[in-house]
């Protein structure tokens, strides 16, 4: 059964969206927990099962291949995002589980290539209702100086000629969440964790290489120095800003929300 | 002139546009800067550039449509202040979001826009403009987004928005092997000069102090961000409470008006009003035969003969959006609004105006929203995804045109019952008051 349509709660897309904007110069990617449904309202008048994908949140994963063209998942990050997903389910009480990955096209068309085709087929070998998503950012017309975001959902299908895939459609709809769940906001915190661990391992691996003169690792603790400073000027900076914002913004609601509350109750009272 | 703004900000406003149901318009807040870029020329006389940059650091989202002027376009400054408080000074631009339209400023935002450069005193105002399209299918959507700075001469209105970013994290700058070098001296005077840059554990110390700053950094994230938690908690907790109010407002009036009628009609036998004899339009009628059969108590749209009321529809909204949970049935048979942006009246042919809006003149005054307005069909949205501009004039299928509005607008629940909760409902039959009203584009 082919999957009908995705959810995607508006938290996780606002994660997904900070995750794809951190960077232009190489593809991100993540996965997506959430639960399938099947809505069998539609069978009452002879219609298959409606399969729809409920993403509630999203984990960063780190690039284990750096190559500007591939994002693959290892077993190593798909094991720590099942756990992840468990913990996920612990706290909403509702059974969740990967359902799909999301990676992004810096300055490329949304549209999945061949490879992210390919990739999509072998997941939908583990898991039928395995979902992709692509956010394609960057992208500007330089003509009318309009920039553009765009996001797209995909399974992949046996082509009919041959072996080859090729991409099947899949409506996604973003669901309101006026609220950001907790798990959103763990996973949007761990961006740069993520970064410096990365940072931190590549460093490890050439400082470990003993035919290095003082210079050299001069330069290359330079380059780590440099390399972590970017990250916390373009990403942790932001941010917290960013929070601090979000925290000014809800103090302020609240306080209004209970303002409206008394007036509701009075005049509750008064009918 | 040059803009910038950082992702996070960026994100938030998206995810606050996909929140709300109806157009999405707030304040950008943040500096303009000054760059002063030096430029030397072959006739070695040195020129240097004034560049204005504008930064915008947050925004400060407005709850609702028409929160700060009226159906005129008339801005009410008190208004202004109560919304903006003591960030009124940091205003350097305001922002707005809308489903399927042009990416031209409307003429009700270019007065507002004139108004508020006035009464902000910010004589350079910048108007950011979402634009929100989706395939027919709704598998692929596309947020376009221009700044324009209408205070000035009309040819150079639009500025590029950038959004600074990590850039070019590639960790190929590690070198991993030395220039060969066979200088005994070179050797000797790095090792004694360069070990200054180490500790004892052969650590350079920088290393140690940048990650210290990023510890402290990165604690610093995690302990905001457990507080941001606790507020949103504490938010929806007191949303709940005040939408359970309103629930129960509802649902007392409906009582007394019920009570009311029935008072009437047995004081009154002949003048009694049956559903057939009703001459009503047909959203009233509906209501009118809800208020004779509803129970006291909401409950959820079961497969009955009689559909719910609007405001029980609203609140099942609120409560939850999960697809299953909702029975549609008793929806679909609602009156089919009309579609979100298409003209009240049967259009004429489309113009197929593309979403280069730029160089087109602005649309004929008497129909400025033509519902789509962009070549919503999947072949242009593969052509913008591509980077390239689509300047033919298409023909839009308009019947699919009006659908895409409906969906897109909502894209939250299936179809049918989205289409018919949240689409072009005039304000006056909203209970609750809520004051998103269609077409709230001019």
């Amino acid at each position: 059964m082919a999957v009908s349509a995705v959810h995607l709660e508006s938290d996780a897309f606002l994660v997904c969206m900070n995750h794809a904007l951190s960077t232009e110069k190489e593809e991100v990617m993540g996965l997506c927990i959430g639960e399938v449904t099947t809505d069998s309202f539609f069978a009452c008048f002879g219609v298959d099962t409606n399969r729809i994908v409920h993403i509630h949140s999203v984990i960063i994963l780190r690039r284990s291949d750096k190559r500007k063209d591939r994002v693959e998942i290892s077993p190593e990050q798909l094991s720590s995002a099942a756990t992840e997903s468990y913990r996920l389910a612990e706290m909403t009480g509702r059974p969740m589980r990967v359902v799909g990955w999301y990676h992004s096209h810096p300055h490329i068309t949304v549209w999945p290539s061949h490879v992210d085709v390919r990739t999509q087929a072998m997941y939908q070998m583990m898991d039928q209702g395995f979902v992709g998503l692509i956010f394609s950012c960057f992208i500007e017309d330089k003509n009318t100086k309009t920039g553009r975001v765009l996001y797209t959902c995909f399974q992949s299908v046996q082509a009919q000629k041959g072996s080859e895939y090729e991409r099947i459609e899949i409506p996604i709809h973003v669901i309101p969440h006026e609220a950001i769940g907790k798990v959103c906001l763990e996973s949007a915190v761990e961006l740069p964790r993520i970064l410096c661990q990365e940072e931190q391992d590549t460093y490890r691996k050439i400082h470990s290489l003993t035919q290095l003169d003082p210079i050299t690792k001069i330069h290359n603790g330079s380059v780590f120095t440099k390399n972590l400073c970017s990250q916390m000027s373009a990403v942790s900076g932001p941010l917290l800003q960013w929070l601090e914002d979000r925290l000014e913004q809800n103090k302020q609601n609240i306080i209004e929300l209970q303002l409206e509350k008394e007036r509701l109750t009075q005049e509750l009272a008064t009918m | 002139m040059a803009a910038s703004i950082s992702g996070y900000t960026f994100s938030s406003v998206c995810y606050h546009s996909a929140n709300s149901n109806s157009d999405h318009e707030g304040f950008l807040l943040g500096e303009v800067r000054h760059e002063e870029t030096v430029s030397i020329s072959d006739t070695q006389i040195s020129s240097s550039e004034l560049l204005q940059v504008v930064e915008v650091h947050n925004h400060e989202p407005c709850a609702q449509l028409f929160s700060f002027y009226d159906y005129a376009g008339q801005v009410n400054e008190e208004s202004l202040n109560r919304i903006l408080k003591d960030r009124r000074k940091n205003v350097i631009g305001w922002y707005r979001f809308r489903r399927n339209t042009q990416q031209q400023m409307s003429f009700r935002e270019q007065i507002i826009h004139k108004q508020l450069t006035q009464l902000l005193g910010v004589p350079d105002l910048v108007f950011l403009l979402f634009s929100f399209i989706s395939t027919a299918n709704n598998s692929t959507h596309a947020l376009e987004y221009v700044l324009f700075r209408p205070n000035r001469s009309r040819y150079n209105q639009r500025v590029t928005l950038s959004i600074p970013n990590l850039g070019n994290t590639s960790q190929q700058e590690y070198k991993v092997s030395s220039v060969p070098n066979t200088s005994l001296n070179y050797a000797k005077v790095i090792k004694e000069h360069g070990a200054e840059f180490f500790d004892k554990d052969g650590v350079m110390k920088d290393i140690r102090t940048i990650f210290q700053v990023y510890g402290a950094l990165q604690d610093k994230v995690q302990s905001v961000c457990g507080e941001v938690e606790q507020s949103e908690r504490v938010k929806e907790k007191v949303q709940e409470e005040v939408n359970k109010l309103k629930q129960q407002i509802v649902l007392r009036k409906r009582k007394t008006t019920d009570e009311e009628r029935r008072l009437q009609e047995a004081q009154n036998p002949e003048l009694r009003l049956t559903p057939e004899e009703n001459t009503e339009p047909p959203e009233t009628a509906l209501l009118s035969r809800v208020a004779f059969h509803t129970p006291s108590t909401p409950e959820r749209p079961g497969p009955s003969a009689n559909p719910p009321a609007y405001s029980d529809l609203l609140s099942l909204q609120n409560d939850s959006l999960l697809p299953f949970s909702s029975s549609p049935t008793s929806a679909a048979l609602l009156p089919r609004p009309q579609a979100v942006g298409s003209p009240g009246h049967p259009s004429p042919s489309p113009l197929g105006l593309g979403l280069s809006a730029g160089p087109n003149p602005a649309p004929s005054p008497g129909t400025p929203y033509l519902g789509n307005g962009d070549g919503s069909s999947s072949d242009s949205l593969d052509r913008q995804a591509a980077g390239q501009e689509d300047d033919d004039e298409e023909e839009d299928d308009e019947d699919s045109s009006e659908y895409e509005n409906l969906v897109s607008e909502v894209g939250q629940l299936p179809p049918v019952s989205a289409i018919v909760l949240l689409q072009g409902r005039p304000a006056a039959l909203s209970p609750d008051g809520d004051a998103s009203v269609r077409g709230s584009q001019t």
